[in-house]
């Protein structure tokens, strides 16, 4: 129920339903009949976090447990925060209402860099200590896991246990292992020194950490000897028998993907040297077609969604992408159910899988090229070719097609002014397939968006030693790109320098950042993923407070010998490897994709997946 | 191929959800239901629903209504009501299912049930204001409309309204304009009784029933 107090304060905010749970398919459960409570916080607003998968799949896999009642906590915006703040109430969870303080496990899930103050501001707005010292019972137990725990540093005095590589398994073990501990009476640090022991659990307390004078890491070791020097991430091999949700919590509110997810598989054969998740979640293992068959029609039947996403990082990668279409538009027509495929490459786009997603609207298309030219294409390894972009926008527009965006990225390593040009050189292009196209739709003018990120350097990519430009530089990148733009046809936007320089920070920091994100939540800071929040101004004067030097982390060129801040933990992808394929980088030479070549990344230990695969060349 | 009209409670969480979103829901819900709802024929099809009169965010609705078509005209009735309560969110429920009297567009009125308080002043104080305030031969209050600010004079609205207090609030009963013509919000009052007493009020608005030009029952 909505207490009072509530009540008062929802009127006053935006989107009020965002605030009070309620939903088809959410957990309602006795708090007393349960041992275990897991508050799953998602560090950013309703919309943003709703629409994510893997909360859905471990809040479902949680419940189904029935000692564990999970529940959802998402970031106020904020309005609400005011309103809660002036009247006093703390951070709540949607299902109960009951404050955060209350839980025994507050898990979140790290996407993004800039949510780390999110994190922090969370913690605070549920008055809980934030420092994992400050914190001494066995309850409120920080967990958190998701792609940015593959560099756990920066928030490393905040958290108590990192669940590093696939959650479904290793999340259940220590939640296992609280109860029992909770059981026998055990203290905080015992639970957590027994907990370092399974493996995907990073416990950062219990390592000690030594810095060089100029501020590099010395050395990084455990405090006792039964934890573990590595950490070795966990991955769930067997994707048909791995837990997935056969509903989802509906929202009354609209989010931002308002629609039935379906994971097709994990991992991604392709290995573009910038991609984090390319790396983090190697090796990619599908689901059989009758699986995701299944879990669609179940999905479907049980939230009313009409709408499916059929979700991996490169959905047409999926070895059998045209059966899987075929199969699932047996029952998805006449049910009135459309198809969706998101993160779709140049070179998977074909006639025959267009027929069969009528999601995709004739409004436009998107494509990723990523760079201009393709030399530097080859070094960032896209494996896009120019002749097939524009065979890919010449097949569109004979479809009726006109507007085609298409995204890129500037300040990627060993990139001159031509390559930044070739962005602009690549726009016209695009354009004059369009006027060479006899088929295009007749009356109509094409239009172009071309759109660039600026590059930010990731842990366990091959670029993880590289400088990220400076921002001057970026701007220089994006003004050449605007001053070669010849017709109005191209439209040309880019993201901000300022909060790509603030993710490279943290991307890639050291434990001594935990100060500089502990100032700012204290000065208030929040929501930096969003424009309405971000300030580089304010970043800076907390860095200058703390002194340190955020281009340090950022700009700084790494040597391979360096000890990094993230070097203990192990994505099963070898360091030789990442080196192997950064000098390859250099050379403009690429790299196979899986399943054409092994290229010997050392994933193959998990011995599955497309590893073990039968390759075309090998039949 | 018949006119239903499904008669509906939104309450609880449902109550802060916007009239968007309560379409969305109550698509969905139909869609999950599996009930043999007509659907438009264009190019993204969905059940073709009809609200009456849409409910401001925030209030509780205690006589809410959605027309939509059943294809089949033997459909039971009941049974719709039973499938669409299994597929809602809780605070939406349906209490009724009918073959419509009235069309749509034949809601002239509506009557509130206002509940009001403030932690600034006691509900015996508020009344006070709140009797003061519609003693006056004018209520002038800010109205927000799709041309700009204009200042309207709500008295002649509010001549008929029964109010009167208990230990932790003020309760207000009122039969005010709504439909397609004209539309008084019952905020208006609370705005005004904002500004004439100086206080903060809070409150929780129920529009409990609806009627036509006749005053007679929304059928």
């Amino acid at each position: 129920m909505i207490n009072k107090k509530l009540e008062k304060i929802l009127l006053k905010v935006q989107k009020p339903g965002k605030y009070v749970g309620g939903e088809l398919n959410a957990v309602i459960k006795n708090k007393d009949e349960v041992d275990v409570r897991f508050a799953f916080c998602f560090p950013d607003t309703y919309e943003i976090g709703m629409s994510h998968l893997g909360m859905k799949i471990l809040y479902s896999q949680f419940n189904s447990k029935p000692y564990i009642w999970c529940e959802r906590v998402f970031a106020p915006w904020i309005d609400m925060e005011e309103q809660m703040i002036k009247n006093d109430i703390p951070l709540y969870a949607l299902e109960s209402k009951d404050p955060v303080s209350e839980f025994d496990f507050i898990g979140f899930t790290l996407q993004y860099e800039l949510s780390y103050t999110n994190v922090l501001n969370m913690l605070k707005l549920s008055n809980v200590p934030l420092k994992s010292l400050d914190r001494k019972e066995l309850k409120n137990i920080v967990v958190a896991g998701g792609p940015c725990a593959c560099n756990p540093e920066p928030i490393a005095e905040f958290v108590d246990i990192f669940f590093i590589g696939d959650g479904e398994e290793v999340d259940l073990e220590v939640i296992e292992l609280f109860r029992e501990c909770k059981k026998n009476g055990k203290s905080k640090d015992e639970f957590l020194l027994l907990a370092s022991q399974i493996k995907g659990v990073y416990v950062p307390a219990l390592y000690d950490v030594a810095y060089n004078e100029d501020g590099t890491i010395k050395s990084f070791v455990p405090k006792y000897e039964e934890v573990p020097k590595k950490i070795e991430k966990r991955v769930m091999m067997d994707m048909d028998n791995s837990y997935y949700p056969d509903n989802f919590v509906v929202p009354n509110v609209e989010i931002v993907h308002d629609r039935a997810v379906e994971e097709i598989f994990r991992g991604c054969i392709r290995g573009c040297r910038f991609c984090q998740a390319g790396f983090l979640y190697r090796p990619v293992r599908e689901k059989s077609i009758d699986c995701i068959n299944e879990q669609c029609r179940t999905l479907c039947k049980n939230t009313g969604y009409d709408e499916i996403s059929l979700s991996s990082l490169s959905s047409s990668d999926y070895s059998q992408i045209v059966p899987l279409l075929t199969k699932l538009s047996e029952w998805s027509t006449c049910d009135n159910v459309s198809l969706s495929l998101p993160s779709l490459r140049v070179d998977g786009f074909t006639e025959d899988i267009l027929s069969k997603i009528k999601s995709v609207r004739k409004s436009g298309l998107t494509f990723a090229p990523e760079a201009g030219t393709q030399r530097l294409r080859d070094v960032i390894n896209k494996n896009v070719k120019e002749d097939e972009l524009l065979n890919t926008c010449s097949v569109a527009f004979d479809g009726g097609y006109t507007t085609v965006k298409l995204y890129f990225m500037i300040g990627l390593p060993t990139e001159t002014m031509d390559d930044v040009k070739g962005i602009a050189e690549l726009g016209r292009k695009v354009v004059d397939a369009f006027y060479q196209c006899e088929n295009r739709p007749k009356g109509k003018s094409v239009k172009v968006t071309l759109s660039s990120s600026s590059f930010v350097p990731k842990p366990f990519t091959p670029f993880q030693w590289e400088p990220q430009d400076s921002i001057d530089t970026i701007h220089q990148k994006q003004a050449h790109i605007r001053e070669n733009l010849t017709t109005k046809k191209i439209s040309y936007n880019y993201h901000d320098a300022d909060t790509s320089f603030m993710e490279a920070v943290f991307a890639r920091g050291d434990r001594k950042l935990s100060a500089v994100l502990e100032k700012a939540c204290e000065k208030g800071m929040r929501f930096d993923g969003w424009s309405d929040c971000f300030s580089l101004e304010k970043w800076l004067e907390v860095f200058n407070e703390c002194g340190i030097d955020p281009h340090f982390y950022a700009n700084r060129h790494r040597s391979f010998d360096e000890i990094l801040p993230w070097d203990h933990i192990d994505y099963s992808v070898t360091k030789e490897f990442l080196i192997s394929e950064c000098k390859k980088a250099y050379e403009n030479t690429t790299t196979p994709h899986c399943r054409e070549k092994c290229s010997n990344c050392g994933a193959m230990k998990h011995k599955g997946g497309v590893c073990f695969e039968k390759r075309q060349s090998m039949v | 191929m018949k006119n239903v009209r499904v008669w509906f409670k939104k309450d609880d969480e449902c109550r802060y959800i916007s009239h968007l979103d309560l379409n969305r829901v109550m698509i969905r819900a139909i869609v999950k239901s599996r009930l043999p709802v007509w659907h438009t024929e264009g190019f993204n099809v969905h059940p073709y629903i009809t609200f009456a009169l849409p409910l401001s965010l925030g209030f509780r609705g205690e006589k809410e209504t959605m027309d939509m078509r059943i294809l089949d005209d033997n459909f039971k009735l009941d049974t719709i009501k039973e499938e669409l309560n299994k597929c809602l969110p809780h605070g939406l429920t349906v209490f009724d299912v009918t073959e419509p009297v009235s069309k749509p567009g034949a809601i002239n009125s509506a009557k509130f049930k206002l509940r009001l308080s403030s932690d600034d002043i006691s509900a015996k104080e508020l009344y006070i204001k709140l009797t003061e305030l519609l003693d006056k031969d004018e209520i002038l209050v800010e109205k927000k409309t799709k041309k700009g600010v204009k200042n309207i004079n709500i008295k002649e609205y509010f001549t008929d309204a029964k109010h009167y207090d208990t230990d932790n609030e003020v309760v207000v009963r009122v039969v005010l304009p709504a439909g397609s013509t004209t539309n008084i919000n019952p905020t208006l009052l609370i705005k005004a009784l904002s500004d004439y007493s100086g206080v903060e009020v809070y409150y929780d608005i129920t529009r409990v029933d609806v009627f036509d030009a006749e005053g007679r029952p929304f059928e």
